[in-house]
């Protein structure tokens, strides 16, 4: 039911990062077979966590909506914006993020940043010196790199502290001012990770298992493979799944009475040809009451008590979402179900199937950001 | 040369694709065999337009030349930009009989009665298209050769397509087209997209239709004597009835703002809500009415085809406002208000 062992790490450095791996100065002590072998027997696997039921599930992609949680607090205005520094915080909102699964990294130290910003510095000065690719217009370019902890993201004791990076271009030509924004910038997060997981881990492995990334491929690229040699970790394209994204979509839709949504808008493709794609979007007050119907008719089915008021299941995600789609058949007598959803947005961010999100209100982060994280968890390799 | 001459010459150069320059020069024919020789179309835009700026110079070429020269290129390739369709209404006894010269005179002293300032050019095409390119102006402005107007009349059909007219323009532009065409009103036909001829086709029925066959033909859902074979013909035709046969006018959006009631067994709170649910849905696609047609034939659209989609070429339009018509349950289309 594992993947094979060989398939641990093929996923995530390509034959040119194997290379480089040997090339650069700072070498890690294993090539990749090393490192499979001892992290196999070190570490146990996220499923064998999630107990007995999941496991038995396998890897069909079918049965994804199982292998989520299926039910999940409602999203509350944690007081993340109070918690986080707000410079940081206006770094992380607004900007549409590449997202990866990354696995646990070894040794890695939140003390040890500084050092780390100098060691990735050196190694885009070596990886530019090789010619490797790097989108910038002036070579005389260096990189300035810093990595910073956020604080305050997370209220779990279980999750690591979430680490920003930042690169910024310095321009050759003296007197120049420091460009605002960065050439690239990137985190590594983990909100409320499955805590039996975590605990199992040993030691000496830290697990931050969603990264984002946005601006130029090439740097980015770069500091996955250092990380990748640093730390003995493999990166790998994080979907969005569909069920993700209808999580997002009631999710979202359920802080309407609190933050206006502004619109619900999906954009789903039927496979015509040549292709169809349809925005549906939804009037707020709309898509609110549509949600609040689904909610009332759980709690006549039995849901009672407070602890279930706070919890979503996900028959009510799917039978709102079914709500959006029948409407939308009795019009037009097209089955989106046919179709894919590729991508949900309202003011409070979007998301994409192609693993691109935004969050565009800061008070809503965390449950976007545990809902992708048990998604990264679930998509890593072993 | 003016500010203006020579602020035409660099946007024409720099619009103009340079494969496309070459052929409008030749038809523009105000350079001579000698300068067009002269002209490297490998060179990059801005030396291009260096050159252009004296050849007009030397020849003594003004924005009425220029104009020419975009007038020429717009019409060879008018799938650029939106194009925005408008229907004349209720024809007076002598609309049917404006000939050319009467539209051309009349749409131009009713345009200048109405604006002061104002740069007109006429010129027929091929196809019965009259093409019309107007600069506009104020009382203190001249005529803005930066931002004009285009607009396509049929002759002998109520239809008016137009580009990049401004809200304040519409009116000015609508009473002329109405006095000069001996109409007494026109509306807004509800039918956009990047291509002309797309929506012209569209809206003129320049496609192939389909009617129904001779005997109608029952949907095969329980019948088990019917091949998968008939199934796929029946649906087919089905498809092609509402959409049209062989190649399909190139339309690629088709937006529906749906004010209807929710209805849906399932839930009993939403059906019974007195609002409407009120969402806007849009379809997009590089040739949409294949898409539909698609869908149609192969079964991701149930049959009959509902009349929300078959109503694009049907009614030749791509904006619709949908809303509850009654207590029955089913949706009818109504017009926008103008």
């Amino acid at each position: 039911m594992f993947k094979s062992v060989s398939g641990f790490c093929l996923l995530g450095p390509s034959p040119q990062d194997m290379e480089r791996h040997h090339n650069s100065a700072t070498r890690t002590p294993l090539n990749n077979v090393g490192v499979q072998r001892r992290s196999k027997s070190y570490r146990l696997s996220y499923r064998s966590c999630l107990g007995t039921a999941a496991s038995r599930l396998g890897l069909t992609p079918a049965l994804t909506a199982r292998r989520l949680n299926t039910s999940r607090r409602a999203l509350k205005p944690h007081g993340v914006a109070e918690k986080v520094d707000p410079e940081q915080l206006a770094l992380l909102v607004k900007t549409e993020w590449q997202l990866s699964y990354v696995t646990p990294l070894h040794q890695f130290r939140h003390t040890q940043l500084k050092s780390y910003s100098r060691r990735l510095a050196a190694f885009i000065a070596a990886g530019k010196q090789q010619g490797l690719a790097v989108a910038v217009e002036n070579p005389q370019t260096t990189f300035r790199v810093s990595f910073s902890l956020v604080e305050g993201m997370t209220e779990s004791a279980d999750d690591a502290e979430t680490v920003l990076i930042q690169i910024h271009a310095r321009p050759s030509f003296a007197g120049q001012d420091e460009p605002q924004r960065p050439a690239w910038s990137g985190w590594l997060t983990c909100v409320n990770g499955n805590p039996d997981y975590l605990r199992s881990l040993p030691k000496d492995f830290t697990c931050l298992p969603l990264f984002g990334s946005s601006g130029a491929e090439g740097l980015g690229a770069l500091v996955k493979s250092w990380f990748q040699q640093s730390f003995d970790c493999c990166f790998g394209p994080l979907e969005v799944s569909h069920t993700s994204l209808q999580w997002l979509m009631a999710l979202w839709t359920n802080c309407h009475t609190e933050a206006s949504i502004q619109h619900l808008k999906m954009i789903w493709t039927l496979p015509a040809v040549p292709p169809l794609e349809v925005t549906y979007t939804v009037n707020p007050e709309d898509a609110w009451e549509l949600w609040r119907s689904v909610r009332k008719q759980k709690e006549n089915r039995g849901g009672g008590g407070e602890e279930e008021e706070n919890c979503i299941d996900i028959e009510e995600v799917a039978d709102f979402v079914q709500g959006l789609k029948s409407h939308f058949y009795r019009h037009f007598r097209l089955d989106l179900s046919a179709g894919s959803l590729n991508q949900v947005s309202t003011a409070l961010g979007s998301a994409k199937h192609s693993g691109r999100m935004k969050i565009s209100n800061s008070r809503y982060m965390t449950t976007t950001l545990t809902l992708l994280t048990e998604s990264a968890l679930l998509k890593m390799p072993i | 040369m003016d500010d203006t001459t020579k602020r035409l010459v660099q946007r024409l150069v720099k619009r103009i694709p340079a494969q496309m320059l070459r052929t409008t020069l030749d038809k523009w024919d105000r350079l001579t065999g000698e300068q067009k020789k002269s002209m490297d179309f490998t060179q990059s835009k801005w030396a291009l337009t260096e050159k252009m700026l004296d050849l007009c110079e030397v020849n003594g070429l003004s924005v009425k030349h220029l104009t020419e020269l975009e007038m020429i290129y717009i019409i060879d390739n008018p799938n650029k930009g939106m194009w925005y369709a408008f229907q004349l209404m209720d024809p007076q006894d002598d609309a049917h009989s404006v000939e050319l010269m009467q539209f051309k005179e009349q749409f131009k002293s009713h345009l200048k009665e109405l604006v002061r300032h104002v740069s007109i050019k006429i010129k027929k095409h091929t196809d019965e298209a009259v093409w019309i390119r107007i600069a506009w102006g104020d009382t203190f402005a001249r005529p803005n050769h930066l931002k004009p107007t285009y607009v396509v009349h049929y002759l002998q059909s109520p239809y008016v397509f137009v580009t990049s007219l401004t809200l304040k323009q519409k009116p000015l532009l609508s009473q002329a087209l109405v006095l000069s065409t001996r109409y007494q009103a026109i509306k807004d036909a509800n039918l956009s997209g990047r291509k002309l001829t797309a929506i012209r086709d569209l809206l003129m029925r320049k496609y192939q239709q389909v009617f129904p066959t001779k005997y109608p033909s029952p949907l095969p859902e329980n019948n088990p004597t019917i091949s998968s074979i008939e199934t796929f013909f029946v649906l087919l035709q089905m498809a092609c009835e509402a959409f049209g046969g062989g190649m399909l006018p190139q339309l690629q959006s088709a937006v529906y703002k749906l004010e209807t009631k929710f209805r849906d067994n399932s839930n009993k709170t939403m059906s019974e809500r007195e609002e409407p649910f009120k969402c806007v849905v849009k379809f997009a696609s590089t040739n949409l009415l294949e898409s539909f047609r698609h869908c149609a034939s192969s079964g991701i659209a149930s049959t009959p085809v509902t009349p929300l989609l078959s109503c694009i070429p049907l009614k030749g339009r791509n904006y619709f406002v949908i809303t509850d018509n009654g207590p029955g349950p089913s949706s009818q289309m109504r017009q926008p208000q103008n």
